[in-house]
């Protein structure tokens, strides 16, 4: 249902489609170039773990075109920075910590001299002996931050209640975010130190503090513009930062207008990614797969700083049972410090990785069982009114996952078509299929309660245009066009009247970044809190108004009737003012026609000291099956169909709010069948673009592929019933690696079969391999590391061919 | 040096939108998306990957051909300027008149089928391409749209509202390129221009722009060390990615020839310039095998630029053509100083990536023998995605069976060691015997044996090793009815 008169729940184009269509949407590197202009770029360290001996810059100096070239000394505030703990070296001082570490920023009249002084300075390093699994860390005891610890009733009664215990680990690998606009930048330096920055982030304050503390500014010195990024995805949450400092260096230092924009090698070697973990998992269960137990130890490798790993944990620790109920469980969470870039947010944030390790344990359960998976986890799912308590404390309300699974699993004839798997599989000599259905519960809100904040700017001009600025970031997932509905509507206007504009630290200060799903949530409520203050200055004005024009004593607003007809008193219905007739007739009254709103979600509390709390507003839930298809000779795998069943409230936008599912749930499947990054053993990263690194194309999309949301009404905590779904849909593509294991569970001799994350064709065909011939090599062996090292001496150049 | 005579030109000439562009110095030796970006302002085109692999710098380029300009979408970010010469550069600026959307962009618009929009140009120019040589006015098939846009990466959307706007483009609505750009004038002035040989010079660089074949031959002799570009989906990832510039370079852009496929005593032949594209509509019928294989090969926009010459001069043991061509016992025919000779594929590659032909001598066409109507041939590439990936592991593999034996059997891997192989022994090995699973079995363990693969980027050596071994047993099931066990 739709009110008459507004956009709400519906479908209306992204605010930026036509531009996208027609190529004249700008991104940072179709800003026209500037009189004077120089391009920057910065030279990494070749080495993962090395000490500098020494730096030339001399031969980079001679090259002509060269004009600038700076290192840690040139910098004025301090080199260390990080959102959580301020633990990262922006410029290698003494020992590099990762291939890619910046050492150098060059600034140079043409992109030619740029690569020349690249090739040009002369690093001498020790080389100090590279950290690069999570196995090693754990030996050499290289952690970030301590442990932390979720817990809920008792674990030892818990197991002795057990019929079976099952233990094991289980790995996934990292993601590369793969925006296709890569890192960038442009500065321009103002008069008396200070800088306008352009920089495609998702965190335009951060950008702004980083700038201001490393280059030894004052934040007010600093303006910080974001009008759009070409994808982020989590990877410009943090990691957009080091550009633009690198950028605003040198226009500081040269007074000149600088760009940076990455290569996509170079933005692929030197940035961080969703983090590999390894875990251990110790689970008990009924004979009937009633769990009864769980201890679950995550690690994940963080790369040399924390970055955001500290908060990703957390999300992963919140999201370690996923939608399921389990009595007695401990939850603990360790990162590991290698030498490999500070891996960071990545859509999910941790959840993923947490979830994974669940749906692995449900199979694994059900494979020793020699049960259906679904069975077993239906039965594990959150109660409605009782088993509802998460490992946090907090009590899960509005549970829509009895509905989600019991629609889904009929919707998707899934008990029919698993049966005629059982037979397909028993009678083909070539091909083996699986399937399965998994399960999502996702916490809305940042964890750490302060972010949960944003403020927006409203103005309305005398023509009747109104104008919208917020903190939200727009990165392709249409936070602004459901801004733009929520004026529009706020107003009774039609969308093309309000323009979102390009997100600006001088209008919105002090902004979280547009992460956690929650960027619509958040700046679309501060926005239309401020639309409604100025709403009711409006209407207590057309009460005035109109209470002089029918020669009343005083005004009712109570009377006064706005709608896209325009504003009126119900009593005189004929008197009607458009509303840039009301807009001009306040302004020479001297009324307001600006506000500034702010929303901070209710409600929220959460502490890691007693790991108790109520951390998330909702959860954002949903379902998948996938079935799979897989060469028995090569390991390649189809998805032959995958039906998703969400419950996202009250969509703002059905036709954005779809394309977030889809979207998202491809860049899941990428994430857990053909995304696998490789290394060589000196921690370089050898997949550092599309020709090594395979991302989905449109051809690996399921042959058939359902996609539908329940009706549901009842989430009113969140803005006109709506609910986040920016990150949601990637974990149900979980359901796609689980019928890859499925199918495992046909061949692996009775035993419960071992499948890392990605399950690519290597992955797979390195298992059916060791079902049938036995543990052979260290490509077949089941515990193998997160991070995919290939053997030294053999490593060949990522280019191609 | 003006080995034709006629008189050099000494500038690039080529049309951008319907407008004409000299181009003279260094610009020669760009890509064209950084002159179009860069120096023209047009930055509809985005550049991402620059090696051809994404498909965000989609370009239609108009050739002369039976009196249109034939458009053909290709990856801007490896096509250098001195490429383009007297060729008709569309970018998604030209598409449309500025302010106004044609059918592929409302369809996409309607769809929602863009989210960041960095994608979206080269989406929307790899549909244009298709819907403007599209032979009929019939709405396009999920397939087509999927076909279409192998080589174009999104990372939003999950392409499945593209592939619905694709579905619902309404074809009446769309213009086609010869009307926005009548073909007369330019074709007129371009073919005047593709007959005079040309030389343009940059500040290190310089680029000779032949006439004919014999021509090229004598300026390779000239300069033995020049690079010979063609569609330059090879050799110019490595300038853009390794920053190299070479010194010398031939582009056979303009000459004339080399395009044909013809069968002619008892061979395929082909020409240097045929592109794969072309070659995939042209041998469905007398290959199958390979031309299912080119589906997979690469995107339209790699086949529409690379050919088939450029594969096996690239020489990598993992050329997708390479294991046919090699159990084809194909040919080269290799053009010197001293006139033609021909080359067994057998007998080609003497290293990674050398090749057995003289610094002067060119690729001038391929010859492939005719196949017997009783041998049965099957083509594998395994790689991490399935399409436009680069492989981990080919292989062909062309049998005669006489009955259930085997009469004689060729088979060739690729991926395996530094050129790809045939394999004497398992084809010894097969020869003569009955065609059981226990034989494929036996053999694939030879042929694992034969091989000595190493671990790199695109696999592990023992995952070579079980596809080497196991390719055998997927072929046997293929060739035999799966539940009886009898030959199809």
């Amino acid at each position: 249902m739709t009110t008459p008169g507004t956009t709400i729940g519906q479908n209306i184009p992204h605010d930026s489609a036509k531009g996208h269509v027609t190529g004249q949407s700008i991104y940072i590197d179709d800003m026209p170039i500037q009189r004077n202009e120089l391009f920057v770029d910065f030279l990494g360290s070749p080495v993962a773990h090395g000490r500098i001996k020494a730096i030339d810059l001399e031969p980079a100096r001679q090259i002509p075109g060269v004009v600038a070239l700076f290192t840690a000394a040139d910098l004025d505030g301090h080199n260390l920075f990080g959102p959580i703990l301020q633990d990262e070296v922006l410029l290698v001082e003494d020992v590099a910590m990762f291939v890619g570490h910046p050492i150098v920023v060059i600034a140079a009249e043409t992109r030619k001299a740029l690569w020349q002084a690249k090739k040009a300075i002369k690093l001498e390093f020790e080389e100090l002996p590279p950290i690069l699994t999570i196995d090693e860390a754990i030996a050499q005891q290289q952690f970030i931050g301590a442990p932390r610890t979720l817990a809920q009733g008792n674990l030892e009664e818990g197991f002795a209640q057990a019929d079976h215990i099952l233990e094991g680990t289980f790995v996934n690998g990292g993601q590369e975010h793969f925006y296709l606009e890569s890192q960038s930048a442009l500065a321009y330096p103002d008069e008396h130190n200070t800088l306008t920055v352009h920089s495609s982030t998702q965190n335009p304050s951060e950008v702004q503090a980083v700038i201001a503390e490393v280059l030894g500014l004052s934040f007010n010195q600093v303006v910080v513009i974001t009008k759009r990024m070409g994808g982020a995805f989590g990877g410009k949450e943090c990691q957009a930062t080091h550009p633009a400092v690198m950028a605003s260096l040198v226009a500081l230092k040269t007074k000149r207008p600088a760009r940076i924009c990455l290569t996509v090698d170079d933005d692929m070697c030197s940035t961080g990614k969703r983090h590999p973990f390894k875990n251990r998992y110790k689970v008990g269960f009924s004979k009937d797969g009633d769990i009864t137990a769980l201890d679950v130890q995550l690690f994940s490798n963080g790369g040399a700083a924390n970055d955001l790993s500290t908060a990703v944990m957390g999300r992963a620790m919140c999201h370690a049972e996923n939608a399921y109920f389990i009595p007695n469980i401990r939850i603990t969470g360790t990162i590991c410090r290698t030498n490999l870039p500070p891996n960071t947010a990545f859509r999910g944030f941790g959840g993923p990785q947490g979830m994974l390790n669940m749906e692995n344990i449900m199979e694994s359960i059900a494979a020793y069982l020699k049960q259906d998976a679904y069975d077993i986890r239906r039965r594990n799912l959150y109660g409605l009114t009782d088993r509802n308590i998460t490992p946090y404390g907090q009590v899960l309300q509005n549970n829509t996952l009895h509905e989600l699974f019991d629609t889904l699993v009929e919707r998707a004839d899934y008990k029919t078509r698993r049966a005629h798997i059982d037979a397909f599989n028993r009678q083909s000599k070539t091909h083996l299929k699986g399937i399965a259905l998994t399960g999502m519960k996702f916490g809305i809100s940042f964890n750490t309660k302060f972010l949960n904040q944003a403020n927006a700017l409203v103005h309305l001009y005398l023509d009747g245009t109104v104008q919208v600025s917020t903190g939200a970031t727009e990165m392709g997932q249409g936070v602004n066009t459901k801004i733009q509905q929520l004026v529009a509507d706020a107003f009774h206007l039609p969308p093309d009247r309000v323009r979102v504009m390009p997100t600006s630290t001088e209008k919105n200060n002090n902004t979280s970044a547009t992460a956690a799903s929650s960027s619509a949530d958040l700046n679309g409520q501060a926005a239309v809190n401020a639309c409604n203050t100025i709403r009711d200055r409006l209407i207590e004005f057309a009460s005035r108004h109109f209470a002089h024009q029918h020669g009343e004593a005083t005004g009712s607003p109570f009377h006064i009737v706005w709608d896209e007809t325009g504003i009126y008193d119900s009593r005189h219905p004929d008197d009607r003012l458009s509303f840039q007739k009301l807009v001009s007739l306040a302004h020479l009254d001297r009324v307001n026609l600006g506000e500034r709103g702010f929303y901070a979600t209710p409600g929220l509390e959460f502490s890691w000291e007693t790991g108790t709390g109520n951390p998330f507003l909702y959860f954002t839930m949903g379902c998948a099956v996938s079935e799979v298809l897989i060469d028995r000779f090569t390991g390649d795998m189809k998805v032959l169909r995958s039906d998703l069943l969400m419950d996202i409230g009250k969509p703002l936008n059905p036709g954005i709010d779809r394309g977030q599912i889809v979207g998202a749930f491809v860049q899941g499947m990428g994430w857990l069948t053909t995304e696998d990054l490789r290394y060589t053993h000196r921690g370089e990263l050898l997949t550092h673009s599309p020709t090594t690194y395979k991302v989905p194309n449109i051809q690996d999309l399921p042959d058939i592929f359902n996609v539908d949301w329940i009706e549901n009404h009842g989430n009113i905590v969140n803005i006109k019933g709506s609910k986040a779904v920016g990150e949601p849909p990637l974990m149900l593509a979980i359901s796609v690696w689980a019928a890859a294991k499925h199918a495992l569970t046909y061949v692996s001799n009775g035993e419960i079969p071992q499948l890392n994350a990605p399950a690519s064709n290597e992955e797979i065909l390195s298992r059916l391999m060791h079902y049938a011939h036995g543990e052979k090599s260290p490509w077949t062996a089941l515990d193998r590391p997160e991070v995919t090292i290939v053997p030294p001496s053999t490593t060949t150049s990522g280019i191609k061919g | 040096m003006n080995p034709s005579g006629a008189s050099l030109r000494d500038k690039l000439v080529l049309y951008i939108n319907g407008k004409r562009h000299e181009i003279a110095g260094d610009l020669a030796f760009a890509p064209v998306t950084d002159y179009l970006r860069y120096h023209l302002h047009l930055t509809g085109t985005k550049v991402v990957c620059a090696e051809g692999d994404c498909g965000a710098c989609t370009l239609l380029i108009g050739r002369p051909e039976d009196q249109e300009l034939s458009y053909q979408a290709v990856n801007g970010c490896i096509q250098y300027m001195y490429q383009l010469d007297g060729t008709h550069v569309v970018t998604l600026e030209g598409m449309t008149p500025a302010g106004s959307v044609n059918a592929v962009q409302e369809a996409m618009i309607a769809c929602n089928g863009a989210q960041c929009g960095y994608c979206t140009p080269g989406i929307v120019m790899a549909m244009c391409g298709f819907f403007d040589t599209k032979p009929d006015t019939q709405p396009a098939s999920p397939k087509d749209i999927q076909d279409t846009l192998t080589g174009n990466l999104c990372r939003c959307t999950g392409y499945e509202a593209i592939l619905k706007a694709g579905t619902q483009v309404s074809l009446n609505a769309q213009p086609k390129l010869r009307e926005l750009y009548p073909a007369a004038s330019i074709i007129e002035d371009l073919e005047a221009l593709k007959r005079q040989p040309a030389c343009v010079q940059g500040s290190t660089q310089q680029v000779f722009l032949p006439t004919s074949l014999a021509d090229a031959v004598r300026l390779k002799a000239a300069h033995p060390k020049a690079v010979i570009v063609s569609g330059g989906t090879d050799v110019h990832v490595v300038c853009n990615k390794r920053h190299t510039e070479p010194q010398t370079v031939i582009s056979l852009a303009n000459v004339a020839g080399l395009q044909g496929i013809t069968i002619e005593d008892g061979f395929v032949s082909i020409g240097a310039k045929v592109s794969l594209a072309k070659l995939e509509q042209q041998l469905g019928d007398i290959f199958p095998e390979f031309t299912q294989m080119l589906e997979r090969f690469g995107s339209p926009q790699i086949k529409h630029a690379g050919t088939l010459a450029g594969n096996i001069a690239n020489g990598s043991p993992i050329g997708d053509s390479l294991p046919f061509l090699f159990v084809m016992d194909a040919e080269v025919e290799a053009l010197g100083p001293a006139g033609t000779r021909l080359i067994n594929f057998n007998s080609l590659y003497t290293g990674y990536r050398q090749l057995a032909l003289a610094e002067d001598e060119l690729i001038q066409r391929i010859r492939i023998p005719l196949p017997s109507p009783t041998e049965s041939r099957k083509l594998y590439k395994i790689s991490r995605r399935q399409h436009l990936d680069i492989s981990t592991f080919t292989a062909a593999l062309r049998v005669e069976l006489d009955g259930p034996t085997i009469r004689w059997a060729k088979l060739a891997y690729g991926g395996v060691g530094p050129v790809v192989l045939r394999l004497p022994k398992t084809e010894a090995f097969l020869t003569g015997k009955p065609l059981t699973e226990a034989l494929v079995k036996e053999a694939g363990q030879i042929a694992a044996a034969e091989i000595s693969p190493i671990s790199d980027v695109r696999g592990h050596r023992d995952y070579r090793l079980a596809l080497a071994e196991n390719i055998l047993q997927k072929w046997y099931w293929e060739l035999m009815d799966h539940t009886e066990g009898v030959l199809k």
